[in-house]
């Protein structure tokens, strides 16, 4: 009787807690705090519940004391970044999924599709159901403006090897640079789907950080704007875009996966997967596909991304210099992102003799359809009968397809490395 | 150079300040490159939709201007009417907006701002757009 209670408490969790001493005891502890903080910024603030819930309850599942080699745990990050459990296939490392289907729990398994690479594209079908690339369609221009607002993804990319240089001991290389440089594009599944493949160490960190400072752009974006550009500029009214024909809005997403394909192969499973959804909704034949893809398996599919990113938050890669540097820089892409878009938003405006306001530059970043809002936000402040929306809306979407071929850029230079 | 696989220069991994802007470099000149292509490339091949698909339709636009007229003329017609109301209801409603009373103000003259929308119509897509995103 005892002694099967005193082997009860040995096997709870307040025991587990101690067992690795004090210090992992305390990391445990504030990892569960940082959770706990982030459900309050999902649950009374707002900031992107739908995706910070699920981060944030996946770091509290995953940090929960648990025992050594216990049953009960529901991830094993080390399995997918520590090379002593992967196995070696012809001088590259690559995850043991016999290992992980064999003996994972739950959030391992559900992991398996961040790890593959099958989530971010999933929710990219979703996406583009849910885009109206109409704008850009009649506004061709504005799609250059969703190139602009990369920029920040570049500049950051040189800043996180210059701090790498400045402190050795981050131990970033190309690979980690360019997972940090992409959060510059605002786009979470596609700073998702880079970090997976070239600094799976770093992904809570590059994810929790994307995500929070899309949530944060209404507050990031505006005083750049004001900034960047004139109080006139900000005043113009754009003339109303053309009607768009059924058969450009079909041809559309064809075109684009064609030429993405020629020019950059590995931007194809984001780009490739956001035009097909596109092409669900508006071949007008697949209605029922193109529902189901936009409301439940996107919802699934979020729920299941959420969850395991969050779950590979534990202290050992969390609580690091790296995170520190990695929601810095995360800030400075969405700096100079926003700039990036405002500048060539400013050469528009003079080449065109004032017929572009330089405002919808900014929406270049592809957080749909925030930055696009925050645009007319602004506008409407300095003429309260202007409605930007519509136009800001073409880099918006353009900005979507602009991140995923640099991120696709990335892939095909470092991939290999 | 030592470009074998490995290299410090190749992963970038314990590389100096000045290796690490000249590769940072690199990468955003080729990397913004050909971001900068794909979508000029979309761009050109979007201007070519709207060459091929963008035909004015041609309208007639006689019978719609025959219609409007009258109604036209009938709506002159209320205003003059309707000077003296007009001008009260503008003089409550600058006085509303100034928070002060209808005694201290005489509207001298007024012109109607050619509008974009009209402001009902503009409070309802405002509030549309605050809804909706």
């Amino acid at each position: 009787m005892l002694e099967s209670f005193v082997s009860f408490l040995s096997n709870t969790g307040a025991a587990a807690l101690f067992q690795n001493g004090g210090l992992d005891a305390l990391k445990t502890i504030i990892m569960l705090a940082v959770a706990c903080v982030l459900l309050y910024l999902a649950i009374v603030k707002k900031y992107e519940p739908l995706l910070l819930l699920p981060i944030a309850f996946g770091m509290l599942l995953t940090n929960l004391p648990m025992l050594r080699d216990s049953s009960a745990i529901m991830m094993h990050t080390e399995w997918f970044t520590d090379s002593q459990y992967m196995i070696n296939e012809h001088g590259h490392m690559n995850i043991d999924v016999g290992m992980v289907v064999r003996n994972g729990g739950l959030l391992d398994l559900l992991y398996l599709g961040v790890k593959l690479g099958i989530y971010p594209p999933l929710i990219f079908v979703g996406i583009g159901c849910m885009t109206d690339f109409g704008p850009l369609i009649a506004n061709p221009k504005s799609i250059l403006l969703g190139a602009a607002a990369q920029f920040g993804v570049f500049f950051t990319f040189i800043g996180a090897l210059v701090l790498s240089a400045c402190i050795p001991a981050l131990g970033w290389g190309v690979k980690e640079a360019a997972s940090i440089g992409i959060i510059g594009g605002a786009d979470g599944p596609t700073a998702i789907y880079v970090t997976k493949s070239l600094a799976p160490a770093l992904l809570p960190a590059i994810a929790v950080a994307a995500y929070s400072y899309m949530a944060l752009i209404p507050i990031i974006q505006p005083p750049f704007m004001k900034l960047l550009t004139t109080k006139k500029a900000r005043g113009i009214v754009m003339e109303q875009l053309r009607p768009v024909s059924k058969t450009e809005r079909i041809l559309f997403p064809i075109v684009v996966t064609l030429v993405v394909a020629f020019i950059i192969p590995d931007a194809v499973s984001l780009v490739g997967c956001l035009m097909l959804g596109n092409l669900f909704k508006e071949s007008g034949v697949c209605d029922r596909l193109s529902k189901t893809a936009q409301n439940e398996l996107m919802n699934i599919v979020t729920i299941f991304l959420g969850v395991t990113v969050g779950a590979t938050a534990n202290a050992a890669s969390f609580l690091t210099a790296s995170t520190l540097g990695i929601v810095c820089l995360g800030l400075v892409a969405f700096i100079f992102s926003t700039c990036g878009g405002l500048l060539l938003g400013d050469i528009m405006c003079i080449l065109t003799k004032g017929k572009v306001n330089p405002l919808i530059g900014s929406a270049g970043v592809s957080a749909v359809p925030m930055a696009a809002r925050v645009s007319q936000t602004v506008g409407q402040k300095e003429n309260p009968s202007n409605f930007l929306l519509m136009h800001a809306m073409g880099p918006n979407v353009a900005g979507v397809i602009g991140s995923a071929v640099a991120a696709g850029v990335f892939l095909s230079m470092f991939n290999g490395l | 150079m030592d470009l074998s696989s490995g290299s410090h220069l190749v992963t970038g991994k314990g590389i100096t300040m000045s290796e690490a802007l000249g590769m940072g470099g690199e990468t955003v000149v080729i990397g913004l490159g050909i971001v900068f292509a794909v979508l000029a490339i979309l761009m050109i091949v979007l201007y070519i939709f709207g060459v091929i698909f963008n035909k004015k339709p041609k309208a007639d636009p006689t019978p719609q201007k025959a219609e409007e007229a009258p109604v036209m003329q009938a709506a002159e017609a209320v205003q003059e009417e309707d000077e003296d109301e007009l001008i009260a209801v503008l003089t409550a409603a600058v006085a509303a907006s100034l928070g002060t009373s209808t005694y201290n103000l005489r509207i001298k003259s007024y012109r109607r701002v050619p509008p974009k929308r009209p402001a009902w119509n503009r409070a309802g897509i405002n509030d549309v757009i605050g809804n909706r995103f």
